[in-house]
């Protein structure tokens, strides 16, 4: 197991020093130029030379790839070409409400979806699955920004019950924090929720059938536990499956709910950033996600072996 | 308060942002200030004077002016946030170029004595083009302009909170309790700077329907520059106004390439001039006429030098056939004509997608070339054919306030130095004596020849002009209305 871990952090740092090759060379090679955001629209072009010559930017390409890759091999990913603030205070002031959003997002999603999915496998064919499917459908097909619409004016606008944006930090008191998350919550979850209860009713179909099954019910096993304690864990692996990659997708997709629902996150700070073409931001962020997709892929390889002891590496 | 834009950059110097001009107008203080009607009044000048030969200035600093850090405001404070807007303001520039010594008299005195009068320095230092002269420290302004000041330590009414910034998210200024203002009332930008609330905060909502449904619900104040399609749902609202603020508003043009085929060619920038339907391209910058005009002065609609010298080529509706002939003069073979398309700024990509069609109704090969703004503003600085990366037509806007300086406003040049590379000199010997008026009426009258000469050779094309509502609670009150920033003192809230 060991070994393994050590063989998949080194495939990691391989990983990211290609991230960081493609990431680098697709900012510089598209077109944009920070100096003439930087200037202003009115500048004239003296000032916007004077600004590039400033930045760096008329360095040539190995030039500044090699500042940079220096720079994060010391752990320090630069600073904003435009605020003049290092990048990653830049990315610790966004991550907070980023990090908030997707666990509760992934929590709600979840306990929401293998219920929902478990429910509709033990009511199979039935009103509930139908239901059920129905509601899967309309997760799927419906844009989290149509939901987060609809939910601002329901519950924000018309009943007045909470906020309509905003984010306010844990710091502040977890009131004030889950009050400002429900909404941007429940919109981005919709889709994740039919995602994992789909598969959470393919994967219990599937092990609802087995002969193992039959066995545990004419021993007298309660539904309860034939559910919980024999089918989901044997369900596990292909659900834990989709919740991993979910998550990962989570990370990189809350760009529209944050938009949405004005929430100050690393999501809109890597879009503000591509707008500007603030390189030192975006290299930072997508090198700091890519990382942390390659760990989630290696967290959810190493719970396989929590659910299924058959799994060795 | 929403704000329109995202607050990048916060040195008004390094920048020619408007929303960096607001954040200089919270926490910096300028020598002298327009009032309502756009004439220059001292600010934190006490008093100033000027010599017999009209080559000295001597300018005293008022009373109880101090630093957010609780050190005073002195002249040499003044002199370095000179020398260094200098470096980068055309205006600036012409002080500094014209200057013999700019220098402190003692702490609260400086002068700038030049080696031929200046009539216009006043008005220069009174800052009517981007970027304005905000006073900084002497430490801060000590850096080259092409160096970003972002200790944000001005002596402007209200105190930049640097625990409470997120960048790209909010910004907070709260009231500098010790801010002396002046004592006459608030005129414009000028007169006494009086801050009834305690804390401003800019929020950077970027979807318009989530700042609307803020400041429905009251979560929000202002909201600055809500899009057309809201108007109605704003004025149905009890609670809430819309108000245009800057009556003078933004004027529309597209630059031509001036160094490429087809442009380089005067009749077909003049074609161009007769093609355009201003009536129609009103519409895409505002669905409502109340908020739009046409605009055929090259000094703007509102401004003291606007004139009707030269303008028959303008027509209701335009002249297609008349653009058509011209085109034809010009040798127009099928040249690609590439217009830049930012994607991201509605009213523009629709605007040069209604040229495109209307230029190639006319037989002109045109062709979009989309890019968000950030593309854009880097392939425009491209003098070369469109073949090799260049272009032919690109759109853009400025507040109608800077075209009544021909000296800090580099668009209103023709020195082949400012994007699509306009040059004539005949004009420009007459822009050069524009720093020489003494009076309104003798640059009324410069005004006049300067048009004449520019609807020529057609240094850019008019689209229409435009005035933008912001929209309010009914509850904030005391928005100053002025052309070119949006100023945050004397508003109340009750």
């Amino acid at each position: 197991m060991a070994a393994y871990i050590l063989r998949r952090m080194i495939s990691t740092i391989a990983v990211m020093a290609m991230v960081g090759i493609f990431i680098f060379l697709l900012l510089r090679l598209s077109p944009g130029d920070p100096a003439a955001i930087i200037a202003g629209d009115t500048a004239t072009p003296q000032m916007i030379a004077d600004i590039r010559k400033q930045l760096g930017l008329n360095d040539p390409l190995p030039v500044q790839f090699l500042h940079w890759a220096l720079s994060i091999l010391g752990g320090d990913f630069g600073t904003s070409i435009f605020t003049g603030r290092p990048v990653l205070l830049l990315i610790s002031q966004r991550l907070e409400a980023t990090i908030s959003l997707s666990i509760l997002t992934m929590i709600f999603s979840v306990v929401t979806g293998v219920a929902f999915g478990m429910l509709a496998a033990w009511r199979v064919g039935g009103l509930v699955d139908r239901a059920l499917a129905a509601f899967a459908a309309l997760g799927f097909s419906v844009p989290v920004f149509v939901v987060g619409y609809f939910l601002i004016y329901w519950l924000a606008i018309s009943a007045r019950w909470l906020p309509v944006q905003g984010y306010r930090s844990i710091d502040h008191g977890v009131g004030p924090w889950l009050v400002h998350l429900i909404l941007p919550t429940v919109a981005l979850s919709f889709p994740y929720i039919a995602y994992i209860a789909r598969i959470t009713r393919a994967s219990m179909l599937e092990v609802l059938s087995e002969d193992y099954m039959r066995t545990a019910a004419a021993k007298g096993a309660s539904s309860y536990s034939m559910l919980f304690h024999h089918a989901l864990k044997n369900a596990g692996v292909p659900i834990l499956t989709v919740i991993g990659i979910s998550f990962a997708y989570l990370i990189s997709g809350v760009v529209i709910t944050e938009t949405v629902f004005n929430i100050p996150g690393v999501g809109r700070l890597v879009v503000d950033a591509i707008n500007n073409r603030d390189y030192p931001i975006i290299q930072g962020v997508l090198i700091l996600a890519s990382g942390l997709y390659v760990l989630i892929n290696l967290a959810v390889d190493l719970a396989y072996t929590l659910i299924d002891p058959r799994i060795r590496y | 308060m929403i704000k329109s834009g995202d607050l990048r950059v916060f040195d008004p110097i390094f920048t020619t942002a408007l929303i960096t001009a607001e954040h200089g107008y919270a926490i910096y203080d300028t020598l002298f200030a327009l009032d309502s009607k756009l004439t220059p009044q001292p600010q934190m000048v006490r008093k100033w004077s000027v010599s017999d030969d009209k080559k000295t200035y001597t300018f005293e600093l008022r009373d109880g002016l101090g630093w957010h850090d609780g050190t005073p405001v002195t002249a040499a404070d003044c002199v370095a946030s000179i020398r260094r807007w200098g470096q980068v303001a055309p205006g600036g520039k012409l002080v500094l170029a014209r200057a013999k010594d700019i220098s402190k008299k003692d702490d609260k005195t400086f002068t700038i004595e030049l080696k031929e009068p200046l009539g216009l320095l006043i008005d220069v230092l009174a800052n009517l083009a981007y970027p304005f002269l905000f006073i900084m420290r002497e430490k801060d302004a000590s850096r080259p302009a092409t160096e970003q000041v972002t200790a944000n330590i001005g002596s402007g009414p209200f105190k930049f909170n640097e625990a409470l910034a997120k960048p790209g998210a909010s910004f907070t200024y709260d009231r500098n309790e010790k801010y002396v203002p002046r004592s006459e009332l608030p005129d414009g930008f000028a007169g006494g700077k009086i801050v009834n609330v305690d804390r401003v905060i800019w929020e950077n909502i970027a979807n318009p329907q989530t700042a609307f449904a803020a400041l429905r619900a009251g979560e929000v104040d202002f909201f600055e520059y809500p899009s057309a399609d809201l108007y109605s749902a704003i004025e149905s609202d009890p609670n809430l106004e819309l108000q245009v603020l800057d009556k003078m508003g933004w004027v529309h043009w597209i630059r031509l390439n001036c160094l490429q085929k087809p442009f380089d060619n005067v009749k077909a920038r003049q074609a161009m001039l007769h093609l355009i339907d201003q009536e129609a391209f009103s519409r895409i910058f505002s669905s409502n006429p109340k908020y739009t005009q046409n605009i055929i002065s090259l000094f703007g609609n509102d401004t003291l030098y606007s004139n009707d010298e030269n303008t028959g080529w303008y027509k209701k509706g335009g002249d297609p056939e008349k653009a058509k002939q011209l085109f034809k003069e010009a040798n127009y073979s099928g040249e690609k004509v590439v217009i830049l398309q930012p994607t991201n700024i509605v009213n523009y990509s629709n605007a040069v997608q209604f040229l495109a069609g209307a230029l190639r109704k006319i037989g002109i090969n045109a062709e979009l070339a989309p890019s968000d703004w950030g593309g854009i503003v880097a392939r425009r600085g491209n003098k070369g054919p469109v073949e090799s990366g260049g272009w032919s037509i690109f759109i853009s806007g400025v507040p109608d306030l800077t075209l009544s300086d021909p000296i800090g406003a580099p668009w209103l040049s023709a020195d082949g130095d400012f994007f699509g590379w306009p040059k004539n000199d005949e004009y420009e010997a007459l822009r050069a004596k524009w720093a020489d008026t003494a009076t309104v009426a003798e640059r009324q009258a410069l005004a006049r020849k300067m048009q004449g000469l520019w609807w020529g050779f057609v240094g850019d094309v008019r689209l229409a002009q435009s005035v933008s509502p912001i929209a309010r609670r009914k509850t904030l009150s005391g928005l100053i209305g002025m052309p070119g920033a949006l100023p945050m003192w004397n508003m109340q809230k009750t």
